[in-house]
């Protein structure tokens, strides 16, 4: 119930949308009704464009998150467990932290080209550094004492980082990569509206450029819809993941 | 509810109380738990110009006494009047001194002494000289431009007793002041306090949990019971309080003593509620 | 009554000079040996010059961008819009933060739509507002204003709630009005909070910049970036990393040192040696 009442201005949004659309208080070209934008939805899910390009769009965001953790981790970490590779990477990482990484994308596009793997890269390194500093942050508080409690037991050093320091940092972690699962996605539609042949960006600029202004907003709405069900998703993921913790 | 009858009257008490509060009781409920019964029927008369320290084991509800006294909790049951006046909201006439000193962190100790006689209208030279005589009459001359970050834990206390008597209210309403200050520096607080008292009477409750603090600065003591808090006993304390070897007497060690008796009892209870 | 001389303040908590002397060599360090490492590798033959321009080519068309105004004009440009949509999302932010604290209905609203809208792509609305308001600098910068008022909003909101409860009595207790209480009390007692966020929204001012400038073409450094991958020019697009790079640097400092500047009561927090 409250639930409803917390999430009620967003209907009265959509209510005010469709009334004042419907009765031509704005242009209905720049503000189709909501009910015009809920039947291209349906029309482009049926047809199948939705699809194809989601799934284009998701096994980006989904490779680059991937590939961004595993790598973004495992520098975090050594960064936490080194000195050496905290003396060597520390600067470079806060070096690259004010760099927008919008600034990469044409970049990929000389490297990768327009598909798929221009898309990964950037989201690779977009993501990279929220999750290497989330690692770290997280292993640099690992609790001294169960660090030296392991020691004692004749624990190895890679046991330890195992037993000890990863668990450890794991809420860190999570915090990191749930800043990257919320920029990965910006990096992918950034990237997709400008220079890709396919994916959910891409038709949304499609669309816009056919003057389909009712079927642009269809996919403007499932992109922010996605954005923010993985989020959410990722929340109650991240809250199961430290109850066992505690 | 016991009251020792007074053997001394110090030097101008009229008979007419200042302070009535009248069969207060106070509910606290938590945001996420039980309410629960923090202060049951509570009736008291303080007089003007008295020291009265309220007593009692930590949990007993003196603070939310004194903070009720000041306005800043609704009173539910009962009633509070200053002055002949029903107690609604805080206001200068009762001027606060907390714990944690409550210092506007990004004024500094000038500015923070300033701040409540913006309020009363008076010119900006008369504002000024009010504020450096009350800065001075704590000692803190020479500090009016430092920030309370750059102070120690009894200079913000004094900074925080500056500004509250820079507003000259007639009630001073002390919630353990000095019990974030180490031993050395809250001695050294409470003779000033005594002095300061001593030369500009006013009317003060002063709230601590600590017997030696009570009977070194107060008139009268209310001894409070545990929780739910009532008044267990009201003290005269009828000691030369202008001795400087007061401490090492006598009279003071016994009573002391006897304060510690009533009090002991309470405290325990108190333990006993908090590990069940 | 003993009275302390100021003498005896401390300067604990400052870093001595040798150790940031240290920490500076360190990050200088590191970016020399990245630039070594970028040259090296782009001499060495595993790149072609198109994939990877040496180092120096880059530095040398930056320097003629700069003698010729090119970069002055792009860099302003886009510095213009990253500040312009700045400073409307930090005032929008704080006013509708403060709002929300004290307003219930106002709360009610919004609650929702930061709330929901926080975790979204909003870039995928910049069709939407391009369709609204155009190509020119006013869709700019309503974007930017649109992604950069969230991290303001709930750091105001963050910083007036956690606002000590003490502070609020004592300045009741001095006489402080409602109105007083919010502008003269609230607002610098969150100051810290809302800088923090006025601190993450500078960054995000400035690629939101760069990238409507990417997505519409034109004058700024995302438009010169586009042209040259367009002509396939890579000393170009590489230039514009390194400008637009430096450019994120200078304006991140330059908070860093504001907020040192603005909160200079917070950061000194440092207890004389005697008490």
């Amino acid at each position: 119930m409250t639930a409803a009442i917390r999430y009620l201005p967003l209907l009265l949004i959509a209510v005010a949308w469709e009334t004042a659309s419907q009765l031509q208080l704005v242009s209905t070209l720049a503000l189709p009704p909501l009910s015009d934008v809920a039947v291209a939805w349906w029309d482009l899910l049926k047809s199948g464009e939705l699809v194809t390009n989601g799934i284009a769009s998701l096994w980006r965001a989904g490779a680059g998150l991937f590939l961004s953790i595993i790598i973004g981790a495992s520098v975090g970490i050594a960064m936490a467990w080194w000195r050496p590779a905290q003396i060597v990477m520390g600067p470079l990482v806060e070096a690259m932290y004010p760099m927008p990484k919008s600034a990469l994308i044409p970049v990929t596009v000389i490297w990768l080209g327009f598909g798929d793997g221009s898309k990964i890269l950037l989201i690779l390194l977009g993501c990279m550094l929220p999750i290497a500093v989330g690692a770290y942050n997280g292993a640099r508080g690992s609790d001294q004492a169960l660090v030296w409690t392991a020691r004692s037991m004749g624990a190895s050093r890679l046991r330890m980082l195992w037993d000890v320091v990863v668990p450890s940092a794991t809420p860190e972690l999570l915090n990191g990569i749930r800043t990257a699962l919320a920029l990965s996605f910006i990096l992918l539609v950034s990237s997709e509206l400008i220079v890709a042949r396919s994916g959910l960006g891409y038709l949304i600029g499609s669309l816009g450029s056919n003057g389909s202004y009712d079927a642009m907003y269809a996919v403007v709405l499932t992109v922010a819809f996605i954005g923010f069900a993985a989020d959410r998703l990722f929340q109650i993921f991240q809250n199961r993941m430290l109850r066992w913790q505690q | 509810m016991r009251r020792v009858s007074r053997k001394e009257t110090t030097a101008t008490m009229t008979d007419q109380p200042q302070i009535v509060v009248d069969k207060v009781s106070h509910v606290y409920r938590p945001p996420n738990g039980r309410p629960v019964l923090a202060l049951e029927d509570i009736s008291l008369d303080i007089r003007p110009r008295e020291f009265l320290a309220l007593l009692g084991p930590s949990g007993c509800g003196k603070s939310t006494l004194l903070y009720l006294i000041g306005g800043f909790i609704p009173i539910e049951t009962g009633t509070i009047s200053v002055g002949g006046k029903a107690v609604t909201k805080p206001g200068p006439d009762r001027g606060i001194v907390f714990q944690h000193f409550a210092l506007f962190p990004w004024k500094t100790v000038r500015d923070n002494v300033l701040y409540g006689l913006e309020k009363t209208g008076l010119p900006r030279a008369e504002r000024e000289k009010t504020a450096r005589h009350f800065i001075n009459l704590v000692g803190l001359t020479g500090f009016e431009d430092s920030y309370p970050s750059q102070l120690s834990g009894g200079m913000k206390q004094r900074t925080a007793l500056a500004r509250t008597l820079a507003i000259d209210p007639d009630i001073l309403l002390m919630d353990e002041p000095f019990g974030a200050l180490d031993a050395q520096t809250r001695h050294l607080m409470q003779m000033e306090l005594l002095n300061i008292w001593q030369s500009r009477p006013k009317t003060v409750i002063f709230v601590t949990h600590d017997v030696q603090e009570a009977v070194y600065l107060a008139d009268r003591i209310a001894v409070m019971s545990a929780r739910p808090g009532r008044i267990k006993t009201i003290v005269d304390n009828n000691l030369d309080r202008k001795d400087p070897n007061l401490f090492k007497s006598q009279a003071f060690a016994e009573r002391v003593d006897d304060i510690w008796n009533l009090v002991r009892e309470e405290a325990m209870k108190m333990q006993g509620a908090r590990t069940s | 009554m003993a009275t302390m001389s100021g003498a005896q303040l401390t300067d604990t908590a400052r870093p001595t000079l040798l150790s940031r002397a240290g920490w500076l060599l360190a990050h200088a360090g590191s970016i020399i040996a990245l630039a070594i490492a970028w040259e090296l590798f782009a001499r060495s033959g595993a790149v072609t010059p198109f994939q990877l321009p040496t180092l120096s080519s880059v530095l040398v068309r930056i320097w003629n961008d700069a003698m010729s105004g090119a970069l002055w004009l792009n860099a302003g440009v886009t510095l213009y819009r990253a500040l312009a949509g700045f400073a409307i999302a930090a005032v929008v932010g704080i006013v509708l933060g403060m709002a929300m604290t004290r307003i219930a209905i106002v709360r009610w609203f919004f609650d929702p739509i930061v709330s929901v809208g926080f975790p979204m792509p909003k870039v995928a609305f910049l069709p939407v507002i391009i369709l609204w308001l155009g190509v020119y600098d006013a869709s700019k910068i309503t974007m930017i204003v649109v992604d950069a008022a969230f991290p303001v909003i709930t750091a105001t909101i963050v910083g007036i709630q956690s606002v000590d409860k003490y502070l609020i009595w004592s300045a009741r207790n001095l006489g402080a009005s409602n109105r007083e209480m919010l502008w003269q009390i609230m607002l610098p007692a969150a100051m810290p909070q809302i800088l923090t966020g006025l601190q993450v929204a500078l960054p995000i001012a400035l690629i939101l910049a760069v990238f409507t400038e990417m997505v519409m073409g034109g004058y700024g450094l995302g438009g010169a970036m586009m042209s040259a991958s367009r002509f396939a020019d890579s000393r170009g697009v590489f230039a514009g990393i390194l400008e637009i790079a430096v450019l994120g640097y200078v304006l991140v400092k330059g908070m860093a040192i504001l907020r040192r500047r603005l909160l200079m009561w917070h950061q000194e927090a440092m207890a004389p040696s005697t008490v």
